[in-house]
């Protein structure tokens, strides 16, 4: 982490850009404007700047927003809740939906329900987040009326009863969910199929149904465990990568995530905002990292075992 | 059968959360939503950097004085607001103003003189880095160009205040239009944190409507303040503005009611937006043009703190010949769908009395081009289809800024264009701002960019040859005879006299072509018929929404 945004702290200043471009009036002589960019501390030499940034780091203080005014954390507390949320119930739908899927087609392998699956799964993969948002805002919100097309509530949110906020929120977020999550279910159920069959085909379940094992005994207790096992790894990468926020679906549907924050800090060169966003996108990426390595060990006990010998 | 139940329990909640949950629809109630791509970063007028952080602090935020559009005469017409009445002296270097004795901060307090005199000070303190300092250039300042408090105002009772403006000044309503802070809710503030700490701050405001809830990110929902004098019984209860990024989805959502207004539509979208009976599209005549310059001076010299002409564009024959050479026409018809109009030079069409309008655009004449960089020594010597003058090719980038569809068909139209009469020309797009930094810095050669005239007409920091004190001027024009126009306009009084040096000004940048001006841009609104009393005027679609209401 030390090293990620120690070099995006130099890359940033490095690239071309005036974040204090939009305080300046054009009236304004050179001198006047001199002291406005004095005032951003990008004055100094770099290595000063590094030395600052290291001692408020250290003291938890990524400093102040240059385009909310406010101290970084404090910006980034506005859009972290929502990302966090929104990701997880996504990563949730896409693990769910993918497993579910991939458990019934493999049920009966080349079957109706397989074969429409399968090619399913490869549309819905192939299909670019922006497009799959359109469609569905021009389907669901323009045609057929039934879902709000951009936003997290609705204007009279704060009158709502705790339900109705619930239900509002739900409601908002229907179209969102199902373009973030429609491609991660695709590849969660092109994973666990393979991974399914592949466990399936092997000689241990023969052994197992030999000895009169039922087929539900045998996918629970050894099919699944052993098919998901390699799936934890990729889940862990995928949920930090969601984390770090979803940008084409926050634009579309107008949500307020980290990634429409990152990106519009990086845009305007709030240099502070970006180490803020990059440094909590990294600890969550780690984070669900070690959240997938003790699931994978809570699963597989024999790489606890491995690991410690 | 455990799958199958948390499949019913899944369809069931999802039926029960569509069964209670209204469809938002703008139509249902006394309120008006607004469309707006970005989220604003304060309703603090003092930091309103961007036009829609202007819209809604000056919603909040009352002025001394209100404006009209003359839309015969193309200019400002001053009217009361917090000040009722006013006298200028014989020599109009100051202003008495009687102000209104019934105005109420929101938390009950009087609005007082002392209202405008601190306003006005923290503005223009520079360690407020508020979003006017700098512009204070008719009053009594030091030189930091603070506000000189006691040389400047003159408090005479707590309804009545004088302003004495700088001698040698022309004063105008717009600089003392400025929204007025409560004194008492931040005299208590250190000035040099105010940009921090008025975020945690509750807004106390004194306007037609006060910030009830500014969800970030989705929506700052203003609330009609009944206790306000420009209140109407008739007029919105609600007006939201809805941050909605995405322009298609703004469109979807406009088609579909759920947000009333949006500006800035695309002209490709006009034709079925008026297919919508809810609809009415009103394109007014804009204040923003495009325009490809052609840097004046030489970038290498300008490093090294001289100004030189440009190795290719200081040569006004050249810069004429590309105008005509550039089928604008073209660009205002295909990309604009006719809602704008060739440019003939720097003033807008909305100022009626200032636009010279005997200055007609130079047409598209590729041959008259070629006549002129010929009669001026351009020939293809080495016959490889690209004109040289000596051991100078014609041959350049053009550089745009990324991400503005309506820049990037225009490039390629003018690249088409002057590769017909013998340029070799390249475009280059940047990120924008890598691309202003440099186009600033005077680094670029050749480039295009747009600028929106500013309300009331200011040609002086686009336009004057001292390109240490008007760094607007960035394609480095230099010309004695307009800083000799622009140093008059400055000076004078009179409005007929000054748009009589406008109009010998444009004359001179028509003849000079410092760049080649392309085409104004209409500002195209679209709004729901349901919104009755709306004047869409160049100060922009939400002005005077108090006056709006609704038609059930």
């Amino acid at each position: 982490m030390f090293l990620l945004i120690s070099f995006l702290f130099f890359l940033l200043r490095i690239s071309p850009g005036d974040p204090s471009l939009k305080f300046i009036s054009p009236d304004l002589s050179p001198k006047l404007a001199a002291k406005i960019r004095d005032s951003f501390n990008l004055n100094s030499s770099l290595v000063d700047q590094y030395k600052a940034f290291l001692i408020n780091l250290v003291r938890g203080n990524f400093g102040i927003s240059y385009t909310y005014r406010m101290p970084v954390l404090s910006v980034i507390k506005d859009y972290l809740p929502f990302t966090l949320i929104f990701s997880s119930i996504s990563f949730l739908i896409q693990i769910i939906a993918g497993f579910f899927l991939a458990l019934f087609s493999v049920k009966k392998i080349n079957g109706a329900f397989d074969k429409t699956i399968s090619k399913l799964s490869l549309i819905a993969y192939a299909i670019p987040s922006f497009v799959l948002g359109v469609s569905l805002i021009l389907v669901f919100s323009s045609a057929l009326n039934l879902f709000p097309s951009s936003g997290l509530s609705s204007f009279d949110f704060s009158s709502f009863s705790f339900f109705q906020r619930l239900s509002d929120y739900a409601f908002h977020l229907v179209l969102p969910l199902i373009t973030l999550s429609l491609s991660g279910v695709a590849v969660y159920y092109k994973y666990l199929r393979e991974n399914l069959e592949d466990v399936y085909n092997k000689t241990f379940v023969l052994n197992l149904r030999a000895h009169g094992f039922t087929e539900k005994e045998i996918t629970r207790k050894h099919v699944i465990p052993n098919a998901i096992n390699p799936l934890i790894s990729v889940a862990g990468v995928e949920l930090g990568i969601l984390f770090g926020g979803a940008l084409v679906t926050e634009v579309i549907f107008g949500l307020p995530g980290m990634g429409r924050l990152t990106v519009n800090a990086i845009l305007s060169r709030d240099y502070p905002l970006v180490i803020g966003c990059t440094f909590i996108s990294g600890v969550l990426v780690i984070l669900s990292n070690l959240a997938a390595d003790l699931i994978k060990v809570r699963v597989d006990k024999r790489l606890l075992k491995s690991t410690l010998n | 059968m455990n799958i199958k139940r948390i499949s019913f329990l899944i369809l069931f909640l999802l039926i029960a959360f569509l069964s209670s949950c209204n469809k938002e629809n703008s139509s249902n109630s006394n309120r008006v939503i607004i469309g707006i791509s970005s989220d604003i970063e304060s309703t603090n007028p003092l930091f309103a950097f961007t036009p829609n952080e202007g819209n809604i602090s000056e919603l909040l935020y009352l002025s001394l004085v209100q404006f009209d559009w003359d839309k015969q005469k193309g200019e400002l017409i001053p009217k009361p607001m917090l000040a009722k009445d006013w006298y200028w002296n014989a020599d109009s270097s100051s202003i008495t103003l009687d102000l209104r004795n019934d105005v109420y901060w929101s938390d009950g307090v009087q609005f007082t003189a002392n209202d405008v005199v601190y306003s006005f000070d923290v503005y223009s303190d520079p360690v407020v880095q508020s979003s006017l300092y700098g512009t204070f250039k008719n009053f009594y300042t030091d030189t930091s160009l603070h506000i000189d408090i006691n040389k400047t105002f003159t408090v005479e009772s707590p309804f009545k205040i004088k302003i004495n403006f700088k001698k040698g000044s022309i004063p105008n309503f717009v600089d003392i239009g400025l929204p007025l802070i409560p004194e008492h809710v931040f005299k208590n503030v250190d000035r040099k944190n105010l940009i921090t700490t008025e975020k945690d701050m509750k807004p106390v405001t004194d306007g037609p409507f006060y910030l009830s809830n500014w969800e970030k990110n989705q929506a700052i929902i203003l609330k009609a303040n009944k206790k306000s004098f420009l209140h109407k019984s008739s007029g919105l209860s609600e007006l939201i503005f809805k941050v909605v990024p995405d322009y298609s989805s703004r469109i979807m959502q406009l088609k579909r009611d759920e947000i009333d207004l949006t500006e800035d539509s695309e002209a490709g979208d006009v034709a079925q937006l008026k297919n919508i009976s809810s609809l009415i599209i009103s394109p007014i005549d804009g204040r923003d043009y495009d325009y490809a310059a052609w840097n004046n001076i030489d970038p290498d010299a300008y490093k090294r703190n001289k100004i030189i002409p440009n190795k290719i564009f200081g040569d006004e024959k050249v810069r004429e010949a590309f105008t005509y050479a550039i089928n604008r026409q073209e660009i205002v018809h295909d990309f604009l769908n006719d809602l704008g109009q060739v440019a003939s030079g720097p003033v807008s069409p909305i100022f009626k009395n200032a636009l010279d309008t005997l200055l007609k655009p130079l047409p598209y004449d590729p041959d008259e081009a070629k006549r002129i960089l010929a009669a001026d020594g351009w020939k293809d010597v080495n016959q490889d289809g690209v004109l040289e003058k000596g051991n100078q090719k014609l041959s350049f980038t053009f550089y745009i800024p990324s991400g503005n569809p309506r820049r990037k068909y225009a490039a390629t139209i003018i690249k088409n264009d002057l590769r017909k009469i013998g340029v070799d020309i390249k475009i280059e797009s940047l990120e924008p701002q890598v691309f202003f930094q440099r186009m600033f810095a005077h680094e670029l050669n050749a480039w295009m960019a747009g600028w929106s005239v500013p309300i009331p007409l200011d040609l002086k920091s686009p336009w004057y040859s001292d390109l240490k004190n008007t760094p607007l001027n960035v394609y480095g024009y230099q010309s004695k005879a307009a800083d000799a126009l622009l140093n008059l306009i400055g000076h004078e009084k009179s409005s007929q006299q000054r748009d009589q040096l406008y109009k010998k000004f444009q004359e001179l940048i028509y003849k000079d072509n410092p760049v080649t001006f392309l085409y104004w841009v209409d500002n195209i609104v679209a709004y729901n018929r349901r919104i009755k009393n709306i004047s869409i005027t160049p100060l922009g679609a939400v002005e005077h929404c108090w006056n709006w209401s609704i038609t059930k």
